[in-house]
């Protein structure tokens, strides 16, 4: 077997397992707590529901999906292998919708958004702390600062002052939603118009606080890296500055991506935090409104979706990695 | 020691220091002159514009001075209501023949020299209803009286609960602001609640760092464990941790934290457990950076040196180990606090802060302005001095950080 | 009058710290060197001679600064020329570099062939690829260097074989001049015998014309080069034929060196093992007078008062000291 299929293999296995434990934590945490569990949910849940029929109704199906008489492994692969049928539960805040149709929607607003968005968070700010290294002088006074409080506004405040700045002063974009709250979702050129006017500020706001940490780290690599012994050995040879340039950026690009792939579910957590501040119609929103609306079955599956897409995002990054630093490979011959 | 003056040599380090140290200063002396509950409902209404209040009561009662001072018309615009002021607009452009344009931009001012302009109180208007004719009146009489400048009779009422003037407010009446007792700055206005912000934002604040302490003890503590023993122990021990530590690398920290958080229950969440929750939930840096340093040191000639004098090895962690790994503990640990303090912030914005009354958090500063549209409706004083406060802290916090790593990593210096 | 291929005057250059200190580090150094010779330069660590080794480039970058003399490659002065022109023309061309730690000279993310094609566009732009290859691998194949090699990337080599890499890439273009900084220090001693094999191949290959090898190992130098230079804090303190240099020294300094090390190879006079006493002076504020004068046993009081002269010997040895040879004998 080649180095490649080694690592891609290793890859995939570990991350099967760390999957696997998630959903394990996910099964278990909940059930952990001391006290009955099906009481404990099931009467916060009928807390605001009137009608005595549909609360025994949700006590009920609270007992057989808990399955409280089994042993404990019964119960897990039930439920994991309902789960793996798309089977997610009723849920209580939206009864009786199903929670895979409620979040079918939302994940798609949460990867519309979150997606590019922190894409090209990351490789402006990679570009722009590229160019801090370089330049320094002056630039790197004024840029540095900057960035360095920029990044330390959590995304959720960058959104906050979006919308504030272009929203209610200007009145440049929509304040809150994902489309116009008087249109039907459509492939009009209106509903469409709508989507993108308010896809700006949520996008913007990530981009911006992603980019702001992405610099300041992709600058000291720079820094770190304009300082090694081959940039010294490469100039003493005549090779020209930009190609030296091109050594150290590729360089110091490396440690981001794994950078990407460590801090990728802190990222996602801030972005799922400032679609709140939106009302964006994505998971943050959506976990919001189970977490106000005691919808247990609704939070769980909403951070089972969370774990699987920062999983699957930060095995794609890994795998793109091998095939781009030589220094895998080689790690795997011997 | 001479460490430490190294470290106070890096402007990075000082600034941030500086910063951190007067944040600190600010939770510890403001409640020692401001003495009043944090949390006192001060207003009967939600958001109160920053300022100072001063009781209307009082100023009628002053003792009236005359200034000779020109009398700003502005007033005037300021005493109307917005929904007034789009009224006015909504004539204008119906029944005074004035452009949309014209009127959408204008300010109150140059509204009301329109209005005054067009206006004739006499005329009935084609189309419109007799409601609103009167209240077309209503407004204009009131502008009148605005805009004229009559003195405003006080009356008092008499035991015959007959009304008797006992005095005049003239125009050119002023009081001075130093002779009214009764009167309140709020330097940040009021929340939702009608809670003063500046009061609550440093009581908040306090929460917030101690959260942060907390949570950063914590997570120091297991990832400071957990690093020492893979890193000296090796073997299998060594895997076991690793992998543990991978597994908790990569599950986002964020959905544990949501999990445990909800689990607990609304009603167990108190400050410290959810200190507790942040800090069970974010040590596995620590037990990286730990375990690679104590790797790298396990087998130096000092170490080797104690363990052939037959040290014990709690002894060798302690002496020979610790001390080396110091510097980077400590970043760790302050980088900790930050994470800690944006952590509780964002759950509390799912609404899984704290579940207290109590006490405010920069979290639940954040989530009481969003749940009442303080974002919405302009409110803006509700939420971005607790948005600079959390910038300000984990700015000076990661200065600090960075101001470290450039003196204990000299080749990152630029 | 006699031509030399490397001829230096009076070399001085400083660093500039961080705290904007200036360390004078080269401090007024000569050296002449003819066709087909090498020379070695040996002293502690501290005494200035890698700075010597960046300085004799001609090409000064932060924190290392020029301040004053000559370097005069075959009759053209390179220390009067541009930055540009001198990484243009001169760097890697006329004269190249092998520097203390090859384990990370090379970029570890580059195959070896892509970073020998820099290094020849940037001296001749029009090189086809082919070319390159072709030129490449010849050079590889004299020099003893597996072809398969230029496939790989530096973090597929061994540390003795990643030396031999660089040693094969700095010369690819034939220089003028090599300057090695402790090229074989790091290295195991097969590796170590394997790289001055491939030096003295170079020489006497004539792809290279003069060669400066720099080592604190000073007997390492007698197997190796023709002549040896002793450095101490920023000035050539004795020069001479290695065999003088090693059987033979008069300096003080050169004495506890040789005396200083611990496994004298074979043929090296079985000199006592003794340290020199105390440690290199600061080179920001060097002493006045000779600065070896604190650390030396026979220091007489006007030595740290009195500027020492080069003193030249008629059998064309140099030193710099106030004793006379025969003195210097007798102690």
């Amino acid at each position: 077997m080649n180095g490649y299929g080694k690592y891609f293999g290793k890859k995939i296995g570990w991350y099967l397992v760390t999957f696997l434990f998630a959903v394990v934590l996910n099964f278990a945490l909940p059930r952990m707590m001391p006290g009955d569990p099906v009481a404990g949910i099931a009467a916060q849940t009928t807390q605001g529901v009137t009608n005595t029929a549909a609360a025994e109704k949700i006590y009920k199906e609270y007992a057989e999906k808990f399955g409280v008489d089994k042993p404990v492994y019964v119960q897990f692969l039930k439920w994991a292998g309902n789960a793996l049928r798309g089977d997610l539960g009723v849920s209580f805040s939206q009864y009786p919708r199903p929670v895979a149709d409620i979040l079918k929607s939302s994940m798609g607003w949460t990867l519309c958004l979150q997606l590019p968005a922190i894409l090209i968070g990351w490789l402006l700010g990679n570009m722009l702390g590229a160019i801090a290294a370089y330049v320094k002088k002056g630039f790197d006074k004024i840029i540095l600062p900057v960035f360095l409080f920029i990044s330390n506004i959590p995304a959720f405040g960058m959104a906050v002052i979006l919308l504030f700045i272009f929203s209610l002063r200007l009145g440049w974009f929509p304040s809150s939603g994902g489309y116009g709250y008087d249109l039907i979702p459509n492939f009009s050129w209106t509903f469409i118009r709508s989507v993108v006017a308010h896809y700006q500020l949520p996008f913007w706001s990530i981009v911006l606080t992603t980019i702001g940490a992405q610099a300041i780290g992709m600058r000291s690599m720079a820094i770190y890296e304009l300082n090694a012994d081959y940039v010294k050995y490469s100039r003493f040879l005549g090779i020209h500055d930009r190609k030296i340039v091109r050594y150290v950026f590729r360089n110091a690009m490396l440690p981001q991506i794994t950078g990407l792939a460590m801090s990728l579910g802190t990222m996602m957590g801030g972005a799922l935090v400032s679609e709140i501040v939106f009302s964006y119609p994505g998971i943050g929103t959506t976990m919001m409104a189970a977490i106000k609306g005691q919808d247990y079955p609704l939070l769980s599956a909403c951070t089972l979706i969370i774990t699987l897409m920062v999983l699957v995002a930060n095995l794609v990054v890994e795998i793109l990695y091998g095939l781009i630093d030589p220094r895998i490979k080689a790690s795997q011959m011997d | 020691m001479n460490t430490i003056r190294q470290v106070f040599r890096s402007a990075k380090f000082v600034t941030g220091f500086v910063i951190f140290i007067a944040i600190i200063l600010l939770t510890i002396l403001f409640p020692l002159f401001i003495t009043y509950d944090p949390l006192d409902v001060v207003g009967n209404g939600n958001f109160y514009p920053p300022g100072t209040y001063i009781s209307q009561k009082d100023t009628i009662k002053a003792n009236p001075y005359e200034l000779r001072i020109a009398l700003k018309q502005s007033n005037v615009g300021d005493s109307l209501k917005t929904d007034e002021l789009d009224k006015i607009k909504e004539w204008l452009t119906q029944y005074g023949g004035m452009g949309k344009s014209e009127v959408q931009d204008a300010d109150a001012e140059s509204l009301i020299v329109m209005w005054t302009d067009k206006y004739n109180p006499s005329k009935r208007f084609r189309g419109m209803l007799a409601s609103e004719q009167k209240y077309y009146k209503r407004l204009n009489q009131k502008l009148t009286e605005l805009l004229t400048d009559k003195d405003i009779i006080i009356a008092e009422q008499d035991e015959n609960n007959e009304l008797k003037e006992k005095s005049k407010v003239k125009s050119s009446d002023f009081v001075n602001l130093k002779e009214i007792s009764n009167k309140r700055t709020l330097v940040l206005g009021t929340d939702n609640f009608g809670r003063d912000v500046l009061r609550e934002l440093v009581s908040a604040t306090t929460t917030s760092l101690r959260i942060g302490l907390i949570a950063g003890v914590v997570a120091t503590a297991i990832g400071l464990t957990l690093g020492l023993l893979a890193g000296y122990l090796g073997g299998f021990i060594d895997d076991l941790i690793l992998f543990i530590t991978n597994l908790f690398t990569v599950i986002p920290s964020f959905v544990l934290l949501i999990l445990i958080s909800y689990s607990v229950g609304q009603k167990q969440r108190g400050v410290g457990l959810v200190a507790l929750i942040i800090g069970i939930t974010s040590w596995t840096w620590t037990t990286r950076a730990v375990r690679s340093q104590v790797i790298s040191l396990r087998n130096r000639d000092h170490v080797n040196l104690s363990k052939l004098s037959g040290h014990s090895s709690f002894k060798i962690i302690m002496t020979d180990i610790l001390p080396y790994i110091a510097s980077y503990v400590v970043m760790a640990f302050i980088l900790q606090v930050s994470s800690g303090i944006l952590s509780e912030a964002q759950l509390s914005m799912l609404g899984l802060g704290p579940a207290t009354t109590s006490t405010a958090t920069l979290g639940l500063m954040m989530n009481w302005a969003m749940l009442y549209s303080a974002h919405l409706n302009g409110s803006w004083w509700a939420y971005f001095p607790v948005l600079f406060m959390i910038a300000m802290i984990s700015f000076s916090l990661n200065l600090m950080n960075t101001g470290l790593d450039q003196v204990f990593n000299p080749q990152l210096r630029d | 009058m006699e031509t030399y291929m490397l001829e230096v005057q009076d070399l001085r250059t400083k660093y500039v710290t961080r705290f904007r200190e200036n360390v004078y580090a080269v401090d007024g150094v000569s050296l002449k060197i003819k066709e087909g010779k090498s020379i070695g330069i040996a002293g502690e660590s501290g005494c200035g001679k890698s700075t010597l080794a960046l300085s004799l480039m001609g090409y000064y970058f932060p924190p290392l600064h020029y301040i004053s003399g000559d370097i005069i490659i075959d009759g053209k002065n390179i220390s009067k020329l541009k930055p540009d022109t001198i990484r243009k023309r001169i760097l890697g061309k006329e004269i190249a570099y092998i520097p203390q730690a090859a384990m990370n000279a090379l970029n570890p993310t580059q195959k070896i062939i892509r970073f020998i094609e820099d290094v020849i566009h940037a001296h001749h732009p029009d090189a086809t690829k082919k070319d390159i290859y072709d030129i490449a691998c010849e050079r590889f194949e004299i020099l003893g260097l597996p072809r398969s090699v230029l496939e790989k990337h530096a973090v597929e080599l061994s540390g003795g074989m990643k030396q031999r890499t660089v040693i094969a890439i700095s010369t690819i273009l034939s220089p003028k001049v090599l300057i090695a900084d402790e090229p074989s220090s790091a290295l195991d001693v097969t590796s170590q015998k394997m790289v001055i094999k491939m030096l003295r191949e170079l020489m006497e290959k004539e792809y290279i014309k003069v060669m400066i090898f720099i080592t604190h190992e000073l007997p390492l130098l007698y197997n190796v080069t023709d002549d040896i230079l002793v450095m101490y804090a920023g000035q050539i303190v004795e020069s001479g034929t290695a065999k003088q240099m090693v059987f033979d020294p008069l300096h003080p300094y050169s004495k506890g060196l040789m005396g200083s090390i611990i496994v004298p190879e074979e043929g090296v006079r079985d000199h006592q093992l003794t340290a020199i006493p105390g440690t290199p002076p600061s080179l920001k504020n060097p002493p006045k007078g000779c600065r070896f004068a604190p650390r030396c046993p026979y220091a007489a009081p006007v030595c740290s008062s009195m500027e020492v002269p080069d003193i030249e010997l008629p059998n064309g040895r140099h030193y710099r000291c106030l004793m006379s040879e025969r003195k210097i004998r007798e102690v």
